[in-house]
């Protein structure tokens, strides 16, 4: 090809037009980039221009049912640091790590950490006063004082383990703090504004300011007045009989609301961290699982009559035992009640009456009864961390666990589950929800923004099955073994309870739990009320629930009622034991026994008779007074002690 | 020799670069005043010596365009060897000035000129006058084609000691443009573009790094802070913009984010503030440039008019592509200036010059035709 003026003319035109072809292309890309693209970046960008300083809400108070403040945030110290400001950082994080007394490594880590600001946790969360003058002494650059919400507890203890806690991030853990998280917590607000590269404020843009907002104030069902009578109690029950747990709910029934609810031992919701985790942690009243015993007689007998298939002025004759599939059971009364009406054998709490109950209504029956005053399920109760507890399943319930569901044993209960199905008694046949929070307030007005409704999970007996179980209920108050819950005017009716503690398949001996569940007035009950004592020892050497839980709940009753203004009944069963008109029993004969099995039969002759042991060895030899001499109920044996068994006659046992 | 034709030059050409360079002046201090405050304590710093260059290109540019351009071709062989010379001297530790990794700085602090601008213009005017004498030799590959590519690839390899990849690729670029304008076979261009293929290939199995670094422009994301960090910032700037842009002086990239805000990405703060419209319209300048250079190239009065006009303008049209480019992601980051708007006081004054040359070019056109 000739090189011409024209071919280069004509190259020149090629080349303006392959480059004029670029730019376009470029233009064309910019508009992918400006247009099309743009919003994506945009939000990109944003977020790397824009520096967020948190501001936290102070979370809601939590309030018992009449107002008074239970839990609320006080404002506390907290250190923070601005690492961009920080020049020397092994010196700031020695000194730090010094007056917080944290590790030297991990408030270095903070101090180098890449961020606009952070908290030294958690030793420099919510400090003393001395370490908050210590801080400001060393006048370090970049470390900052902030005021951060603490928790503070006006009543002290006071139902700690219902009112939980709350963790460093003010973040609730347990109890109602955890429950109801969300609305205490409130929403956290923030300004935002653009930094430059530095980190510094780009000048000539606004900044975003969102306020924020409050968290609720939570209303409680709990009555504070009535926490304290429950708290007291327990109290004089640990000095008295120092047992293991013991466990108390106050409940209104015609609502489910939760008027107090109690465990030994609780602790000291400000300085949660210094007890155990499983004290803290777990609330016994809704969480533990045990065998009820003859509390758990209340639902057999309240089946039994709606299914009509027992009247209380029926006769039963109890021998001492009950067979049932080739084998004895045996009363807890040795040598039986003998002859009696059936409301007798609910005042004396009778087994072997009533397994006869529970063969009347057959396993389906009594199952479907047990299921439906809401055993083995949860109640739903408003709290974290409830049991469900542990039934049969039908399939392979026998005669001989029907036997022994009957009276209250080889089943699993908690204590909110007893309490509502006797409360479904108190109600008139209703069983209810549980719950502890009753309303949701403006944290600055005090405006009441929700309501917890009582709500009614269904009807389980007659609302005449239910008067007839709580007639006989206040008889067994009244003239059997709950007599000791009795109030003068308050027509108290109840059931005592004393169950086995079994542990790897086994009874453990002279491990009890000894409950009473209490409910008054009778004819119209305002109050359910609770107690179990696990393994007392009490120096008296009688383990049992009308001794020990019976009174307890007669305090508690008596005080409540009061507090509420209840007036007082007329036409209640008048007790039946009255001084001078003693309860007469037989002495057993214990001589020959070992002290420990003359001791259990003292206990389980339910004449509550108590012993004296004199003299030493391991076996009786001797008792005053002699065996079938009557004496009144609660009195005392004397035991003599040998090292030689002997029988009456003196001959030697083999 | 030839009748001088006196007429007016131009004007496009003329209003085109003066436009540009107003908007140039007023983009360095828009994007350097927050750098140069926090530096300098002077929000002006920058804004003020580009004012001071712009004045002495547009002297530059006056002059050249009064001087026949034909007296270059004497001077041609003097450029050459000037330039050579200060691309060697350059490389003289304690001589040369290294600034950001690249030792390409002659001369005392902000005042340093850029051996390897002069280069690229000296180096044009060169091969135009080389290429105008060949005629049909430059379809020889021995006696027409090899030697001006050895002199300019020469000069590449003095600067890639600096090293300074962007005016490499630019003084290629020209090379190639110039050598295709006089008339090289399109045999030797795909032979030289397949050599450097091959010679590229044979780098990248040496060290699969290069390749890495090389394709990481497609996706800038996979190194967000390190080698995508300029592309990514760049983007958010041109992204922040959209259609309208964020208004002349409210750009936020320029606050520290986007590293050397007022050189090689101004544009990007220049699309930030005045949005797709505003950068579309500096492109569309740009290209009027580029038509007018090489019209004023085919209307040349003999060919050393045409291959120096196509030169000058083949550096211009090159240096644009590659920084808008970069700018936009579109290839791998390179280091150019955007002609008469990135900060710089050789950039500018030698783009003058080079203008001012194609202004005289313009003078002398043969009559529209």
């Amino acid at each position: 090809m000739r090189v011409t003026r024209g071919m280069m003319r004509r190259r020149v035109v090629l080349l303006l037009f392959c480059l004029l072809g670029a730019i376009g292309g470029l233009i064309g890309r910019l508009a992918y980039i400006q247009v099309l693209q743009a919003p994506w970046l945009q939000g990109r960008a944003h977020r790397l221009w824009s520096r967020q300083i948190p501001l936290q809400p102070v979370r809601g108070s939590i309030l018992d049912a009449e107002g008074h403040v239970l839990v609320y945030t006080a404002t506390a110290p907290s250190v923070i640091v601005i690492p961009a400001q920080v020049k020397d950082k092994e010196k700031t994080a020695r000194q730090l790590a010094d007056v917080l007394r944290m590790p030297y490594d991990k408030v270095l880590a903070l101090v180098r950490k890449r961020t606009l600001m952070v908290y030294v946790s958690p030793g420099g969360r919510r400090i003393r006063d001395e370490q908050l003058a210590a801080i400001r002494r060393l006048n370090l650059p970049g470390v900052y004082i902030t005021e951060e919400g603490k928790r503070a507890y006006p009543y002290g203890a006071l139902a700690a383990q219902v009112l939980g806690v709350t963790g460093a991030d003010n973040q609730g853990l347990t109890g109602v703090e955890k429950q109801y998280d969300r609305q205490l917590r409130g929403q956290p607000g923030s300004i935002t504004f653009f930094a430059n590269a530095k980190g510094e404020r780009m000048p000539g843009v606004g900044e975003d300011y969102v306020p924020p907002v409050d968290g609720e104030d939570v209303e409680l069902t709990i009555n504070a007045a009535i926490q304290q009578f429950v708290e007291r109690e327990i109290e004089r029950a640990v000095a008295v009989y120092h047992p293991d747990h013991v466990t108390a709910i106050v409940e209104d029934p015609q609502t489910g609301a939760i008027l107090a609810m109690a465990n030994y031992p609780s602790f000291n919701p400000a300085d949660w961290q210094a007890y155990p985790q499983e004290t803290y942690n777990r609330n016994l009243a809704i969480w533990q699982t045990f065998e009820p015993g003859s509390t758990f007689k209340v639902i057999t007998l309240s089946a039994a009559l709606q299914e009509g298939k027992v009247n209380l002025n029926d006769r039963f004759y109890d021998p001492g035992y009950y067979e049932v599939a080739g084998r004895r059971i045996r009363c807890w009364k040795a040598g039986g009640h003998g002859s009696q009406s059936f409301l007798n054998v609910v005042e004396n709490s009778c087994n072997p009456g009533f397994i006869a109950l529970g063969e009347r209504l057959g396993k389906t029956a009594l199952f479907q009864y047990i299921k439906a005053f809401g055993f083995g399920q949860k109640t739903g109760i408003d709290l974290p961390g409830e049991g469900n507890g542990i039934l049969f399943p039908l399939n392979r319930v026998g005669p001989l666990e029907l036997a022994t569901t009957s009276f209250g044993q080889g089943v699993s209960v908690t204590p909110i589950q007893q309490v509502m199905a006797i409360g479904a008694v108190a109600n008139g046949g209703l069983l209810m929800k549980p719950h502890v929070v009753q309303a949701f307030l403006d944290h600055d007005t005090g405006r009441v923004v929700g309501r917890v409704q009582p709500t009614v999970v269904r009807r389980v007996i007659s609302e005449q099955t239910a008067a007839e179980v709580r007639s006989a209920l206040e008889s067994v108050v009244a003239q059997g073994s709950g007599g000791n819950a009795y109030l003068d005017g308050y027509r108290v009716a109840g059931k005592t309870g004393t169950a086995q503690v079994a542990k790897n398949g086994r009874y453990e001996p002279n491990h009890y739990i000894v409950s009473f569940i209490g409910m008054a007035p009778a004819d119209h009950p305002r109050l359910v009320a609770y107690v179990a004592v696990d393994h007392p020892r009490p120096k008296d050497n009688v383990v049992f629930g009308g001794t020990i839980a019976a009174p307890i709940v007669g305090n508690i009753l008596r005080d409540s009622l009061t507090y509420l203004g209840v007036p007082k009944r007329a036409g209640g069963i008048p007790k039946k034991v009255r001084w001078g008109d003693v309860v007469m029993v037989q002495v057993p004969d214990f001589v020959g026994m070992t002290i420990g099995d003359a001791q259990r039969t003292a206990i389980e002759s339910g004449a509550q008779l108590r012993t004296q042991v004199l003299g030493t060895g391991k076996y009786v030899v001797a008792q005053s007074p002699q065996s079938g001499t009557k004496v009144p109920a609660g009195s005392v044996i004397r035991l003599y002690l040998g090292n030689t068994p002997v029988v009456d006659n003196g001959v030697r046992k083999q | 020799m030839y009748a001088k034709v006196r007429q007016s030059p131009d004007w496009v050409i003329l209003w085109a670069t003066l436009v540009l360079l107003s908007i140039g002046v007023v983009m360095v201090h828009s994007a350097s005043s927050v750098l140069s405050q926090q530096k300098f304590g002077d929000a002006f710093y920058y804004a003020k010596r580009q004012v001071l260059w712009a004045a002495l290109g547009v002297g530059l540019m006056w002059w050249m365009s009064r001087v026949d351009y034909h007296r270059l071709r004497a001077w041609a062989p003097y450029l050459a060897g000037a330039s050579f010379l200060l691309l060697t001297v350059v490389l003289v530790p304690g001589v040369g000035v290294n600034r950001n990794g690249s030792q390409a700085w002659l001369g005392v602090g902000p005042f340093g000129i850029q051996p390897s601008e002069f280069a690229k213009l000296a180096l044009v005017v060169f091969l135009a006058h080389y290429l105008a004498d060949a005629g049909e030799r430059v379809q020889s590959l021995t006696r027409g084609f090899l030697p001006p590519l050895m002199m300019a690839l020469t000069a590449v390899g003095l600067i890639m000691l600096e090293p300074d990849l962007g005016q490499s690729v630019v003084i290629v670029g020209a090379t190639v443009i110039l050598l295709f304008a006089a008339g090289a076979r399109v045999g030797h261009l795909l032979g030289l573009a397949g050599t450097g293929a091959v010679a590229f290939a044979v780098l990248v199995a040496m060290a699969p790094y290069r390749m890495a670094r090389i394709t990481s422009f497609l996706n800038p994301w996979q190194d967000p802070l390190g080698s995508g960090y300029q592309v990514i910032q760049s983007l958010y700037a041109l992204g922040s913009g959209g259609l309208l842009g964020l208004g002349l002086g409210h750009s936020r990239q320029k606050y520290l984010y986007l590293p050397e805000p007022q050189t090689d990405f101004v544009y990007a703060i220049l699309g930030e503030e005045l949005g797709f419209l505003g950068a579309a319209a500096v492109l569309t300048l740009f290209a009027v440039l580029v038509w007018r250079g090489f019209r004023t190239a085919a209307l040349a009065p003999d060919e050393f008019g045409t291959l120096l006009a196509a030169g000058i303008t083949g550096i211009l049209a090159v240096q644009v592509l590659v920084n808008v480019g970069v700018v936009t992601g579109s290839i791998p980051a390179t280091g150019v200036t955007l002609p008469f708007l990135s900060y710089g006081g050789s950039s500018l004054t030698l783009m003058l010059t080079g203008v001012g040359i194609l202004l005289n070019i313009s003078r002398q056109a043969r009559g529209v035709g």
